[in-house]
């Protein structure tokens, strides 16, 4: 299966809610995925185009255009072609479906990412704190505008 | 995990100190009896912030963060983050460089594999194997210490090729070293093989699927051992892999035994990797000519644009998604490491078997904690 | 250390608790201990705990890596008598081997806690020392020397183990010269 044919049957199935796809390089292809349509997308990759290793999945976050975004990178053990899937969010209400459903391995990440980035995953089944303790979450340290960083308590510098 | 105990279960956690554990987390069981019926991982006790840190160094600043996402294959988390920057900047290596971090990546991947095992083998009560891996790898870490002047954190990768080419003697220095290895190793699978005590600890214990290790998002040995031929160095070959002959290694069965021998032959793979790679490796520049790039690039500015690289680390497949907004920094670093979804398949797999079972099964996996936290 | 209950002193192990059977001195473990402090004998003492440091094994980040190399084979630190002991109830030692995390340092109070005294702890590695390459970070506790009485720093990213012996080194000839923090003199 090739990049071409995946973009192509991608487009056909999700009309509206997949857009600007773009082909990278004959392994890595890109595409724009509505935030409500990641579970069905994914879905539909899993079950029909042999998408079934989720590789990666991470937050960005874009103060100046005042956008979020969830970047799904999505592999196969058949096939080498990567897709990443960027659903595109608002800044002042971060949500997006979660992908629990489709591939499994996506709880830690988003509980992860929702630490991090304070983006919801909607319907997961156990949304709480992974890596930070209980009371640094709110703070969401990985968003651009965190005060937290640099950290100036150390005192033994040279 | 159910906060809810009934009258003839009982919570036991283990951790964040745990002789089983390759680092701090908490493991907390349900049991009734010895039978695990329910588990829950906390993780995160040694989080760092690497990603928000990488964010505010520069790109070379960067490579020393990078060494310290994983301690134990400190060259492959590199490789990985060079990799990006060289795809985002359009870097040509050239063959030598090339050559040398395949050298480098191999001699890494055999001295996490040894430490991996060992470990495992201390987890499951067998401390003799410690010793024995441990007096192993001390050989491959000194063989490394030669080339890049350190045994953990190295610094050694740079953009466009190596900090250091390698010394006089490097190849009748390592040699002796593999050869002495080759018979270790079968030494060790001998052993495996004929320990009674041993076969009955792993053989059928801990077992995976195919399927089941494809839905869990389990990579590396673990996926392997269970007859899935998925390795970046094939399926997405970097540096010169594609010109060097080697096997992906699978085992069948799925189980603790069948991950120890993938280990086992993979050390074997890498052994024949590097004779290949002694005896090919071109002289010529290590850096490309006529670029700024080398040894120290003070300024660097890379393109704006995203990438998303992976390589085999030991552990599996490691990944890095870098965004670049044209700056000397990068904007966003992701690292995906390969023992985050590992750790998370832990659960489901210990869930219904006995205590004991636990420590070996989560030995098997050859943990880096400190990769999962970040 | 036990502790002398009374302030009136009477003979060398201080007052009897309980002056009750006549011509016969009862007296406390801790006084017992508090008077040979005084005496040649606490040489002999810590004689015998220089050259026993059992430490906790407590991989905290890459240092604990090192750590590992250093009580295995090819370094032995058995001969000198420091032994990995894997429960802090069984150590005399405790390794800060990386970076203390907000999370993580309850755990790190309670381990300490649980081990008995004597015991002393030794600072390795940059980390623990100043914050190391993660001095700026959001997650992590800065200035350990104020939450435990370190008596050894090894400097390095992570310092080789012939430099962690030479920190045990340095420990032992506290210990020889009675100005280590782990015991009241």
């Amino acid at each position: 299966m090739d990049a071409k044919t995946i973009i192509e049957s991608l487009t056909r199935e999700f009309p509206e809610a997949v857009s600007k796809p773009e082909i990278e390089s004959e392994i890595r292809i890109w595409a724009y995925v509505d935030w409500a349509k990641t579970k069905e997308v994914c879905q539909f990759l899993k079950d029909s185009l042999q998408f079934d290793h989720l590789s990666n999945l991470s937050g960005v976050d874009y103060p100046k255009r005042n956008e979020m975004e969830v970047v799904y990178h999505i592999a196969s053990y058949a096939h080498p072609v990567v897709l990443m899937l960027k659903a595109v969010l608002s800044r002042a209400d971060p949500k997006v479906e979660s992908v629990v459903p489709v591939y499994w391995n996506a709880n830690w990440y988003e509980r992860e990412t929702y630490e991090l980035y304070g983006i919801v995953f909607e319907n997961h089944p156990d949304l709480r704190a992974l890596l930070l303790p209980e009371e640094m979450l709110g703070e969401w340290p990985l968003r651009k505008d965190y005060e937290g960083f640099p950290n100036k308590t150390a005192r033994n510098l040279v | 995990m159910e906060e809810f105990v009934g009258s003839d279960e009982m919570i036991l956690h283990l951790g964040p100190q745990h002789p089983m554990q390759p680092g701090p987390f908490r493991l907390n069981l349900k049991l009734k009896g010895e039978t695990v019926v329910d588990a829950d991982l906390e993780i995160g006790f040694i989080h760092k912030g690497i990603e928000k840190i990488l964010e505010n160094r520069t790109y070379l600043q960067g490579i020393t963060i990078v060494d310290r996402i994983c301690y134990l294959v400190a060259l492959s988390n590199e490789e990985c983050f060079v990799g990006c920057v060289e795809k985002l900047a359009g870097i040509e290596v050239p063959e030598r460089s090339q050559y040398i971090r395949v050298i480098m990546g191999e001699l890494t991947r055999i001295q996490s594999h040894l430490l991996g095992m060992g470990e495992f083998g201390e987890f499951i009560g067998f401390v003799s194997m410690f010793m024995y891996t441990i007096k192993e790898r001390e050989e491959i870490l000194s063989l490394i210490d030669m080339v890049t002047g350190a045994r953990i954190t190295h610094a050694y990768l740079r953009f466009g090729g190596v900090r250091e080419d390698l010394p006089e003697g490097f190849k009748e220095k390592a040699l002796p070293v593999l050869n002495s290895l080759k018979k270790t190793i079968d030494d060790y699978e001998e052993m495996f093989h004929t320990d009674s005590i041993y076969r009955e600890r792993t053989v059928g214990v801990g077992t995976l699927t195919a399927d089941s290790a494809k839905a869990l998002g389990v990579s590396g040995p673990a996926l392997r051992a269970t007859g899935v031929d998925f390795d970046i160095r094939k399926a997405e070959p970097y540096l010169v892999y594609n010109d060097l002959d080697f096997k992906v290694c699978t085992e069948t069965a799925g189980d603790i035994f069948a991950r120890i021998q993938v280990r086992l032959n993979e050390i074997r793979e890498s052994i024949y990797i590097l004779e290949q790679c002694l005896d090919q490796i071109p002289s010529g520049p290590l850096f490309p000519e006529n670029t700024p790039y080398g040894r120290r690039t003070p300024v660097m500015r890379v393109p704006a644009g995203e990438v998303f690289h992976r390589v085999e680390d030991p552990r599996g497949e490691m990944g890095m998604y870098m965004i670049s907004d044209g700056s000397d920094k990068p904007y966003r670093v992701k690292v995906r490491g390969p023992f985050f979804p590992t750790l998370q398949a832990l659960p489901p797999l210990i869930i219904g078997t006995t205590v004991a079972d636990v420590a070996a099964i989560s030995g098997s996996m050859d943990g880096c904690t400190s990769e999962a936290d970040r | 250390m036990g502790e002398v209950k009374s302030k009136k002193r009477s003979g060398a192990f201080g007052e009897a608790p309980n002056d009750t059977i006549p011509g016969v001195l009862t007296t406390t473990s801790g006084a017992i201990c508090n008077f040979l402090k005084k005496t040649k004998a606490q040489d002999l003492i810590n004689w015998g705990r220089k050259n026993s440091l059992w430490f906790m094994t407590q991989p905290m980040g890459c240092c604990g890596v090192e750590m590992i190399a250093m009580g295995c084979a090819h370094y032995d630190t058995d001969r000198f008598g420091i032994i990995p002991r894997n429960s802090p109830r069984q150590a005399d030692v405790m390794l800060i081997s990386g970076y203390v995390t907000k999370k993580y340092l309850p755990a790190l109070k309670r381990l300490w806690e649980q081990m008995p005294a004597p015991k002393w702890v030794i600072c390795f590695g940059d980390c623990s020392i100043s914050g190391g390459p993660f001095y700026e970070s959001y997650s992590t506790v800065q200035n350990i020397e104020e939450l435990f009485p370190v008596d050894v720093f090894v400097p390095g990213c992570p310092p080789r183990p012939e430099a962690m012996l030479q920190g045990f080194v340095e420990l032992q000839n506290k210990i020889k010269a009675k100005k280590d923090r782990g015991t009241e003199y």
